[in-house]
């Protein structure tokens, strides 16, 4: 599976100088703070970094990018974790309990526990990405519209299992989140809903949505107390217990190892990828632990799964990039212009003429990795201060960065407007205790579930059951998917009612 | 005795409801194919089946006793909704104004507002850190937006 010669070349262009690694601190750096501010976008941090690699030869251009990948990835979970706001839709998931965990004085622990799971989680996408780089680049070929259905209609599951109080409540605000997914202009080109708007046209921006709907209205919410974790003797930032939360990652190996593998086949997916990855993973820990119901209030192992899984998918991402010349993303489409600015193509051709360079890569940012954990553990003490700001000084600033946010994002007024519409709904949803969450996954996999089957209808003529006996990928996670779904709960609830018995 | 329909609750369903129908409306009109349905005809039904058993269930649900009702089953008796209201009216000027005063002028009176309104106490500190925290928004996140940003005074 490993190309001994060109691996050998690979460590020989990574460590016989320094000079790969020059931009590798600064690129994470820059990474972490596009990530942890709402409104800047990981994509955006490397397009603007894109001339300064002008000067640079390949891989040091390629590893300065991808660090910033790295290190947005992070920093999207550092503000989901402490204020609510995941800084991309990546990080949706981490937000369900990193940020209940705060709320309860374990910021130090949530933050621990996302830095070891994000490190793990990279570390484990980008060892596959090395040992399975050409049988991936395969899988990914084979993907076509109906196996994407099948991958977003699993991520629309977890609608069903995110429930404050009643399961309509939950299915209403997902069902919600669909439906305004539909705004715009369809897959077939027909104009719906833009109501005369030119913003409408490409449907309602998410990233605004969100920042909106997780973050504006909970500050809302949190007008009137006074600290973000009520207890004084909790606010500190405490290096021992980031450490002791990193610990507790290992505790639940199961959780950690199956994210990351989920993120790394899922993330392979181009433009599914990460998003649906880490709501994959966090639904599927809920669904097999034995406390399903801590989920959404604090319980570690929904930080794990989701931290894992989407920073696993950034080595899935790269697959596609690497192996097919396929940009999977905004972020990996940058990566490819860093390509072109290089004179080099992506795809079989690469993999196989410069395989040296596609080890130095995979093996580059596996060393990023291992400094992120550095980097990490030292900037989350700064980022951790925020439990120490008073929230009558907090909750207006936020909101304030929350509209900046939205127009960094679209350019327009329609982004300060969609995350001020958005609060307001989001602010409606909390107090009659609907889940905000499963709105914003309706939004964000609405879209991408119409075209997908849109494309799947036409493909098969209109018969989509008989088109899936012929794709055996579809059939399989399609089986896989109702196996998880009703044959695990199944099952438990038999084993519970055979235990109920003997022990009657 | 029954349970009680909330008015934010109320309002809550009816801008579902008159937001979906709306979009359903709107797509059916623009073309009533399938390949323009496959997500929006499913959902509408779902979404108007979902609101009809949630009225139901709230409606023909015991109301609760009043001890148990005061954390959260009453939603608008809560005498800081209408702070709460206040500052997301507040919220929505500001993000309208963003463009149309300047990001300086709208933040500084945005944040001045809001620390009085959450609380903030002195008559001086406030506006000092709206001040002091504009400009870093301005000259630092501003800086790095991609897009041309207006302001009236930074």
């Amino acid at each position: 599976m490993i190309d001994q010669f060109a691996l050998s070349q690979a460590l020989d262009l990574l460590f016989s100088s320094f000079t790969p690694w020059l931009w590798v601190i600064p690129g994470l750096l820059i990474g972490l703070v596009f990530g942890s501010i709402p409104g800047l976008q990981i994509s955006m941090a490397m397009a603007v970094f894109l001339p300064v690699t002008f000067s640079m030869d390949f891989l040091q251009a390629m590893l300065f990018l991808t660090s910033i990948f790295t290190g947005g990835a992070y920093g999207g979970g550092v503000t989901a974790i402490l204020m609510n706001i995941p800084g991309s839709s990546s990080s949706i998931a981490t937000a369900f309990d990193g940020y209940p965990m705060a709320r309860q004085g374990k910021h130090n622990e949530a933050l621990g526990l996302g830095l070891a799971a994000s490190v793990v989680g990279a570390f484990v996408g980008y060892i596959l990405l090395m040992l399975m780089i050409q049988p991936l680049a395969a899988f990914v070929l084979k993907i076509g519209p109906l196996e994407m259905v099948v991958v977003v209609l699993w991520g629309l599951t977890l609608i069903a299992t995110l429930n404050d109080s009643s399961m309509a409540k939950g299915l209403l605000a997902g069902f919600f989140g669909l439906m305004l997914s539909q705004i715009g202009m369809s897959t077939t080109g027909v104009m719906r809903t833009s109501v005369g708007m030119p913003y409408l046209i490409d449907g309602l921006p998410v990233v605004p949505a969100m920042i909106g709907i997780f973050a504006a209205s909970e500050l809302l919410r949190l007008r009137g107390e006074t600290y973000l974790v009520q207890n004084e003797a909790q606010r500190d930032i405490s290096f021992g217990r980031i450490l002791k939360g990193a610990g507790e990652t290992f505790k639940y190996p199961g959780v950690l190892i199956r994210g990351s593998l989920l993120g790394a086949v899922i993330g392979a997916i181009p433009g599914v990828g990460s998003s649906v990855a880490n709501l994959v993973s966090y639904g599927e820990a809920k669904r097999t632990s034995k406390t399903p119901e801590r989920f959404g209030k604090g319980a570690s192992e929904g930080v794990v799964a989701a931290e894992s899984a989407n920073s696993s998918s950034e080595g899935g991402s790269m697959t596609a990039l690497l192996a097919l010349g396929i940009p999977g993303g905004a972020a990996t489409a940058v990566l490819l212009a860093a390509f072109s600015f290089h004179n080099i193509i992506g795809g079989p051709s690469f993999i196989r003429n410069q395989t040296d360079v596609v080890y130095s890569i995979i093996l580059g940012n596996l060393g990023q990795v291992l400094l992120l954990a550095v980097l990490g553990l030292l900037s989350l003490r700064l980022l951790g201060l925020v439990v120490r700001v008073p929230l009558s000084y907090l909750v207006p600033s936020v909101l304030a960065m929350c509209a900046w946010g939205g127009y960094g994002i679209t350019g327009t007024i329609a982004g300060p407007l969609t995350v001020a519409g958005f609060a307001a709904l989001g602010w409606l949803m909390r107090r009659n205790n609907y889940p905000v969450a499963a709105t914003v996954i309706g939004l964000l996999l609405g879209r991408m579930m119409e075209g997908e089957l849109v494309r799947t209808m036409q493909i098969s003529g209109g018969n989509p059951l008989r088109y899936m006996l012929e794709r055996p990928i579809a059939l399989v996670l399609f089986i896989i998917m109702l196996l998880v779904l009703v044959g695990a709960p199944a099952l438990k609830a038999l084993r519970r009612r055979r235990q109920a018995r003997t022990e009657v | 005795m029954t349970g009680k329909f909330y008015a934010t609750h109320a309002a809550l369903i009816g801008i579902i409801l008159a937001i979906s129908g709306f979009i359903t409306w709107s797509a059916v009109d623009a073309r009533a194919s399938l390949d323009n349905l496959v997500v929006v005809a499913p959902v509408a039904g779902v979404i108007a089946l979902l609101a009809v058993i949630l009225v139901a269930v709230t409606l023909l649900k015991p109301a609760p006793a009043p001890a148990e009702g005061e954390a959260g089953e009453a939603p608008s008796k809560d005498p800081g909704i209408w702070g709460d209201m206040l500052l997301l009216a507040g919220f929505g000027v500001f993000c309208y104004a963003l463009t149309k005063v300047g990001f300086d002028l709208a933040t500084f009176l945005f944040v001045w507002a809001g620390v009085v309104m959450s609380g903030g106490k002195g008559w001086w500190q406030p506006p000092l850190y709206a001040a002091l925290f504009t400009a870093a928004l301005v000259y630092g996140f501003g800086s790095l937006f991609p897009y041309p940003m207006l302001t009236l005074v930074l």
